[in-house]
């Protein structure tokens, strides 16, 4: 009787460790993340969808440091450098770019289209600058991309690319005559504006 | 001669069943069950709105790219799902060799916002993101929506970048 009872006990020992190791079992599965991370490192390694196709670079910050109010109602250009770059691209069709375009975080096509740096403390206060996509150098044969309306709700086109390292070497040209006859106690402070660079995958010379 | 039996017998054979049994449990689920480091593995190769810490973009490396002003932003051409999926492959993060923060919102060009992302730092991103609405079967305009921004404490924002891709529900 006692070894029929020894033996009850040890056959239900055995079922409760089966048992408890089943439900850890479970456990892990819901919670270990393992599983789902290699499906879809699977799924994403035979699927080019969903991958990164290409890289630009975009300046993530564009500043005209100091500005000064002219002595006279004349044109006062001030301008600053920037770069748009394609910097990785990987199986892009033939006959396809990356197109970037470009627009103030304000812009609207049915709306007012300009790209404005505004005072930080008095959102009342801004000033117009231009968007060249041309060098410092090459500026007086040049018009501004934001001299046309702007048709797309991207922006204004800046340019295409096919192949890393191709680039856009522009300039931003503020006219400071628009600081002119106003009290500078009233206007001075620090001013920012944003730039939103739209790309995509388009036929060339869209 | 005859052996005498030993009374105890069946109980040791019984303890020496138990012990073997409680032994093999505890090495089972050593086994089974992953330290804290390497929990900390699984999650940096990423897994649906998990954030990983080492994102790769998986486009080829670019040697200067860490000398070179600006912010890298990924782009793509395409992704797709299956009509009700709750989650997207696509990877969305913040290219290791940036100075900025991003925060990326993936949403369609009308406005709806399928999901969005705290501020990734450079080296972040997912690879797979949970939807915030679930999509019927047709071929949509979608982007990914990135934000620069400092990696201050208030975040101050700088300038943004939209990826326009193809997202095709099946």
């Amino acid at each position: 009787m006692t070894t029929k009872k020894l033996l009850t006990l040890a056959l239900s020992a055995l079922m409760i460790s089966a048992t408890a190791v089943s439900v850890s079992a479970a456990t892990l599965t819901d919670q270990n993340p393992g599983g789902q991370t290699e499906v879809t490192a699977h799924i994403s390694g035979s699927d080019p969808h969903g991958t990164v196709s290409y890289k630009i670079t975009i300046p993530d910050v564009v500043d005209f440091g100091e500005l000064v109010q002219p002595a006279a109602n004349e044109d006062s250009y001030k301008t600053v450098g920037y770069n748009v770059s394609l910097d990785e691209v990987t199986g892009l069709e033939s006959g396809k770019q990356i197109s970037v375009y470009v627009k103030d975080q304000n812009a609207s096509i049915d709306d007012d289209q300009n790209f404005y740096i505004t005072n930080k403390d008095n959102s009342n206060i801004s000033f117009k600058y231009h968007v060249f996509n041309v060098p410092q150098s090459q500026l007086s044969e040049a018009t501004s991309i934001n001299s046309s309306t702007m048709t797309k709700t991207a922006g204004f086109y800046l340019g295409g690319f096919t192949a890393p390292d191709e680039n856009v070497d522009g300039t931003l040209v503020i006219n400071q005559v628009q600081l002119y006859g106003k009290t500078l106690a009233d206007i001075a402070g620090d001013y920012s504006g944003y730039m939103v660079f739209y790309s995509a995958i388009e036929d060339i010379n869209p | 001669m005859s052996k005498k039996k030993n009374p105890n017998a069946p109980l040791m054979v019984i303890m020496t069943i138990l012990a073997a049994a409680i032994i093999g449990c505890l090495v089972g689920a050593m086994l089974f069950i992953p330290s804290s480091d390497d929990s900390k593995e699984e999650k940096a190769q990423g897994v649906v709105g998990r954030i990983s810490d080492n994102w790769d973009d998986q486009v080829s490396e670019d040697p200067d790219a860490s000398q070179e002003s600006g912010t890298q932003i990924p782009g793509y051409s395409a992704a797709s799902m299956k009509e009700g999926d709750t989650s997207l492959l696509l990877r969305v993060g913040n290219p290791k060799d940036n100075k900025v923060g991003l925060i990326a919102t993936v949403r369609l060009e009308d406005g709806t916002e399928l999901y969005k992302s705290p501020v990734l730092e450079p080296g972040q991103g997912l690879e797979e993101i949970p939807l915030e609405k679930t999509l019927k079967k047709g071929e949509y305009n979608a982007e990914v929506y990135y934000q620069c921004v400092l990696l201050n404490k208030e975040h101050t924002p700088l300038n943004a970048a939209i990826s326009a891709f193809t997202l095709y529900v099946d």
